[in-house]
C-alpha cells in the first residue's frame, strides 16, 4: 500500500463513491450517504438532511464536474458526517453551491450544512460539506 | 453452463479497476461494516435497473463473500484501514450486472483460523453466472470478478 489517502477530514477510512453521470447517481448516491450517516449516529431528523444533500450533490454536480463522473469522499465523525465532492471545475465549487438553491426555499446545502467549504487544488477545487448534530 | 476461471492473472497495475469502463465505483478501507456500503451500493443499482427479487439476493450473497474474503484474508489490519484496500466496480449490463472485487494485498488464501478449504469461493460460483478469480502478476492482490445474468 503505497497510496497516501486522506479524507475528506483529513484522514485515512474514506469511502470514495464515483458514479458515471447518469441515472445511477441518485439512487447509490442516496443509499450509501444514508448508510455513512446512520453510521455516524446522526438522528433522523440530520439524518433525512444528509439524504438530501446527497440528493442535491447528484442532480447538481454533474455540471460542475471535472469529469464525466460524480466523486464524493465520504468520511464519518463523532455524530457528524463529511463529504468531499470533486475534483471539480475551477468555480465549480460555488457553481454547485449556487446551483443548490431551490425557489421558494433558499439555497439548501446552506441551510443544512454546518460547514461549507470550496478548496482549491491545482487545476479543480473541491467542495467539503459537513453535516454534525450536536446534542 | 457457467464458466469459471481460477488461475488466469492480470498485470500488475494497480489503478486496473479505474482503468475499467464501469459505472459505479467504491473504494473503502477493508473494514466488515464496509461491506453493507457495498451491498447498499449493489442494492441501489440492481432495483434501479427492475432485476428480479431472486437475481439480486444471489448477486448481494455472492458480493459479500467476495468482500469478506478481501476483509479476512487480504490485509494486515493497518493495511485494511487504507482508503482504497477494497476496490469495487459495479457494471450494470443489458440483462444483468457485472461486478469486480479487487485487493491490492495478500489476495486469498486460507484463513488462519479456518480448517481446510472456505465455502466462500465455491458458494461464489454457484451463485454466478461468470466468474474469474485472478492474482495479480506481481503478487500483490486478487481480483474477483462476477457475473450475473438474469436466466430467461
Amino acid at each position: 500500500m503505497t497510496e497516501a489517502a486522506a479524507g475528506p477530514n483529513g484522514s485515512p477510512g474514506t469511502t470514495r463513491v464515483s458514479i458515471a453521470s447518469g441515472p445511477l447517481v441518485g439512487p447509490v448516491l442516496r443509499r450509501v450517504v444514508g448508510m455513512l450517516a446512520a453510521r455516524a449516529d446522526l438522528p433522523l431528523d440530520r439524518l433525512d438532511d444528509a439524504v438530501l444533500v446527497a440528493d442535491l450533490i447528484a442532480t447538481r454536480a454533474p455540471a460542475h464536474m471535472q469529469t464525466g463522473s460524480v466523486d464524493v469522499d465520504l468520511e464519518t465523525g463523532d455524530r457528524t458526517l463529511f463529504l468531499r465532492v470533486g475534483p471539480l471545475r475551477p468555480g465549480g465549487g460555488e457553481a454547485l453551491i449556487l446551483d443548490a438553491s431551490v425557489p421558494g426555499v433558499g439555497n439548501v446545502i446552506e441551510q443544512l450544512a454546518d460547514d461549507i467549504t470550496v478548496k482549491p487544488d491545482g487545476e479543480s477545487e473541491y467542495l467539503l460539506v459537513r453535516l454534525a448534530y450536536a446534542s | 453452463m457457467p464458466a469459471h476461471a481460477f488461475t488466469r492473472s492480470w498485470p500488475a497495475d494497480p489503478a486496473l479497476i479505474g482503468a475499467t469502463p464501469s459505472p459505479v465505483r467504491l473504494s473503502l478501507p477493508a473494514q466488515p461494516r464496509n461491506i453493507a456500503v457495498v451491498r447498499r451500493a449493489l442494492e441501489a443499482i440492481a432495483e434501479e435497473l427492475a432485476l428480479p427479487r431472486r437475481l439480486i439476493e444471489d448477486m448481494r450473497l455472492a458480493v459479500t463473500e467476495a468482500c469478506t474474503n478481501v476483509v479476512r484474508h487480504a490485509y494486515t489490519e493497518a493495511e485494511a484501514r487504507h482508503a482504497s484496500a477494497m476496490r469495487v466496480a459495479l457494471l450494470p449490463e443489458a440483462d444483468g450486472m457485472r461486478v469486480i472485487v479487487e485487493d491490492r494485498g495478500r489476495g486469498l488464501g486460507p484463513s488462519p483460523d479456518a480448517h481446510g478449504p472456505g465455502l466462500g469461493l465455491p458458494l461464489i460460483a454457484a451463485l454466478t453466472s461468470q466468474l474469474e478469480v485472478s492474482h495479480s502478476a506481481d503478487e500483490r492482490g486478487s481480483r474477483v470478478a462476477m457475473s450475473f445474468i438474469e436466466a430467461a
